[in-house]
Order: structure tokens, then sequence, then C-alpha cells
């Protein structure tokens, strides 16, 4: 049995505690057996990075590092997160200034960078861990008439050559998932863009209007829900659907791709914490 | 009729200051001089798309004729969602995302960052991650009522270090 070290990221646990319970579950029943990593700190992505690369890197390093002394490989749920160790991981493993330098921060707590470490994010593990076959012979209550909307998120896909998880231009991990469960994958204009969620520390009006086009686009093609691969984006593609500026139109649930894959492998959507969706996708649980 | 031959060479455009030398040698900036000005990460960028404001190609521009004050002091390079999508599509193998981080980087530096980011960052720098103020009873109560350990076990010491060694005051020296 596959065993990842699950590095939570400060977001999903305290916004979306919902998501990291279904990646237990699911993962669990999938037979990859996880370790939620503890005494971790931030990844520092987004503000620490923009200011510090070598801080940047220390932050990161020492997640890589904790993982290294649990000899586990990390699994992360979060864009921002796998995204960022995935960064770092490459500049450590070609740098070798920075590596000494990260090292020599690290040693105080007797943790040393060496590379050994893999990063994976969650649609990897599916992927290359289970496989679409096996997910397809796990399903035991397959979906029906349910047209689904992939989002994979822009620091899950790109850039392509450092976190290597699918084709940045035309990804197909999740859209694969989808129809592997009995759903069907709609494209829409503007899949790959991004859910304008970094944006709105800076200019909130423009990040929501990034975020509300991206629904219209989905809308557009008759989409019954939104599949989402990390936590920014899955908060963002439903909160953009509230409040002031948001459409009139009915909400489009969003889910987190664990969420949509429970059910069909017949775990019962308490155990997915999907309750505690803000948009209730009580109609797609019910498209059986 | 005398015909006039104009012996002048074409004036040509100095860049201003070495701006584009400098962000070329920080991370993730080398790729600057390859910069064609085609605006193909303007045509990609969705935040271009919905203001006026921003314009990727443009501040490569601008850095490429050596604006240096007028870039370092300004919003734009903070405006930059960092999704990558213009890198993606950068027929010249130009990081516009990484490129205008090693701006950020520079006008941390020397003084220049919004208050969204000072903020964020002391808090981290602080507590060691980004939502210990976010963290109530009631995210606790979700926690256990989905089976989750409502103990998240951070760890508060290493960015103490981080501070240290990085940072003064929250701005990098
Ligand atoms: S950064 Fe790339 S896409 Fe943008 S103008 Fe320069 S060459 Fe074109
Ligand atoms: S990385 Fe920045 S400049 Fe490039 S498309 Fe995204 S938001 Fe625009």
């Amino acid at each position: 049995m596959k065993e990842f070290v699950l590095y939570t990221g400060c977001t999903t646990p305290v916004r979306l505690p919902a998501y990291e319970r279904a990646v237990h579950v699911v993962l669990e029943k999938l037979g990859i057996k996880l370790t939620t990593m503890k005494d971790a700190n931030c990844c520092g992505a987004q503000y620490i990075e923009s200011v510090s690369h070598t801080a940047f890197s220390a932050m990161c390093g020492r997640i890589l590092a904790l993982a290294e002394s649990m000899d586990l490989d990390i699994l992360a749920i979060c864009g921002a997160c796998s995204g960022s160790l995935k960064h770092v991981k490459h500049d450590l493993d070609s740098n070798e200034e920075l590596r000494n330098e990260v090292n020599d921060i690290l040693e105080e707590e007797g943790l040393k960078y060496t590379g050994t470490v893999q990063v994976k994010h969650l649609l990897q593990v599916f992927r290359e861990d289970i496989g679409y076959d096996a997910i397809k012979s796990a399903v035991v209550n397959p979906y029906k008439d349910l047209r689904l909307a992939a989002h994979y998120g822009c620091h899950v896909t790109r850039p392509e050559e450092i976190v290597q998880v699918d084709d940045a231009e035309n990804p197909t991990i999740i859209d694969r998932i989808i129809e592997a469960v009995g759903g069907t994958p709609v494209d829409y204009t503007g899949k790959t863009r991004c859910c304008g969620g970094p944006l709105l520390a800076m200019d909130d009006e423009v990040g929501n209007a990034i975020g509300r086009d991206k629904i219209e686009n989905i809308r557009a093609e008759n989409a019954d829900g939104i599949v989402t691969a990390c936590v920014f984006c899955d908060i963002q593609l439903t909160q953009v659907q509230f409040g002031e500026g948001a459409s009139d139109k009915p909400k489009i649930p969003c889910m987190t791709l664990p969420q949509l894959l429970g059910p069909a492998i017949g775990i019962d959507s308490e155990s997915l914490g999907i309750q505690l969706n803000k948009i209730s996708p009580q109609a797609i649980l019910e498209a059986h | 009729m005398t015909e006039h031959v104009n012996t002048e060479l074409p004036a040509y455009h100095e860049p201003s200051s070495s701006f584009a030398k400098e962000i070329e040698l920080e991370p993730g900036g080398s790729g600057i001089m390859h910069c064609i000005q085609c605006g193909m990460c303007t045509a990609s960028c969705m935040v271009a798309n919905m203001t006026d404001r921003y314009r990727p190609r443009k501040l490569i521009q601008k850095i490429l004729l050596g604006k240096r004050e007028e870039v370092l002091t300004s919003e734009l390079p903070w405006l930059c969602m960092t999704c990558r999508l213009c890198e993606e599509r950068c027929q010249e193998d130009v990081d516009p995302t990484d490129i205008f981080t090693a701006v950020r980087e520079i006008a941390a530096r020397e003084g220049y960052i919004p208050a969204v980011f000072q903020n964020a960052i002391d808090k981290v720098l602080e507590d060691g991650w980004m939502l210990n103020d976010s963290y109530t009873d009631f995210e606790e109560d979700d926690r256990s009522d989905l089976g989750l350990d409502a103990d998240l076990g951070w760890n508060t010491e290493f960015v103490k270090k981080i501070k240290k060694r990085y940072f003064k005051g929250g701005i990098e020296v």
C-alpha cells in the first residue's frame, strides 16, 4: 500500500475541512494510506514568495525535509502549496548554494533536505498511484445524466515542466475521473484560466469579475456542477456566486474532486462533509 | 535641385537605466532580454481582460526601457495573479510571472510593499501560518464533527528564525 504524508496547508483545515476529510476517506478506500504532517509551517506561497526567494525556499525546504525525516513522499491538496513545494524542490535540486543555505537553518532542528522526497498533487495520486482503471472498478453507484465542468487550478498544472501533473494546455485528469464515475465532462471557454482568487488581496473587484466570468462560461454549457482540485479555487468559485455583483441565476454547486468521487464508490455523503458545502450539490447526489 | 541625403544615423533608444540587467540576475528573471514585445502575454491575461490598468507586455517594456523608479513604486507588479497562463504561451520562454516576482522582491527590499502583502507577511512570520486568527471554536467544532483533529499543530518557532535571518521588522533587508 502506497503511503503519503499529507501537507494540508493553512487554508484547507480552516476554510474547507470537508475537502481534507473527503481526501482521507476516498484515498483510504482506494488503497492509499495517509499520515498528516504535524509541526509544519506555512509554505510561504504568494506573500513570503513575493518578497524573499531565500526565505520562501527555507519555508518550503523545511516542509520537504520534514517529509524526508518521515521517509514519505508528500501529498499536497492545495494548488498554492503543491506549486510552491514543487518549485522550491526544483530550485533546491538545481542550486547547491541555495540548498546549503536552507540546510544551514534546518540543521539546528536536526533536519536536512537531500532531495529524495517527491511532491505530488492529489490529481497525480489519482492518475499515477491509483489509476483510472482502479477508479472505474471501484464505482458501485455511477452517476447518470450529469454534466460537469472541471476546473484544474493554475498552480496545480502550471508550469508544466516543473509541476508535471497534466498537459497544461489541455488537462484531462479531472475530466477522465468525471467519466469514470458516469458523468459527462463538458468543455467551456477559458477552462484553464484562473479563478481570480489570488487577486482578491490586491483588487477584489477584478478578482471577483474573473471568477464570475468563469461561472458564466460554465453556465453557458449547461453544467450541473463544477469539480475542483484546489481549496482556493473551490472557495473562490463558490463565493463569487454570492453577494453584490453575483448573477441572480441559479447557483452552480462546486465540489472538490474527492467529494464527487466518494458517493460513486459507495461512501455516504456525510462522511465526505458534503453537508458543509455552501451551495448544496443535492441534485448531483441524486443523479444516479 | 540638389538631393538631400540624410547622413544622420537613426536615433537609438538606450534604456535609461540597467534595470533589466538587474532583473536578469534575480531568480526567474533570466529570460527578460528575450522578450520580443509580441503581446501574447497581455492577450492571455485575465487581469488585463478585466481592467485597463494592467498590461503585462507594457510592464515588461517599462522594465526593458529602464524605468526603475516608476516600476518599483507602482502597484502593477503586484496585480499579477501568478496564474502563469502567459508564461505557458510565451513563445520566447519569458516568464512574466517570475519577472514580476523579481520586481516585487527588489521593491520590497527598497520599502515599497502594498499594505495587504505586508500584513499577511507579518502574520505568517508571527504565527507560523496564515489563518491563526480565523481559527475559532466554530471551525474547531466543524473539524471535530468531521472526525478531524482539531489541534492543527503548527510550528511557530521556525518562522522566528526566518524573521531574524531574512527580515528586519517585517521588511526584508
Ligand atoms: S513576455 Fe513573451 S508573450 Fe509577453 S510580449 Fe514578451 S515575448 Fe511576447
Ligand atoms: S501570470 Fe500574471 S501577467 Fe501572466 S496571465 Fe496570469 S495574471 Fe496575467
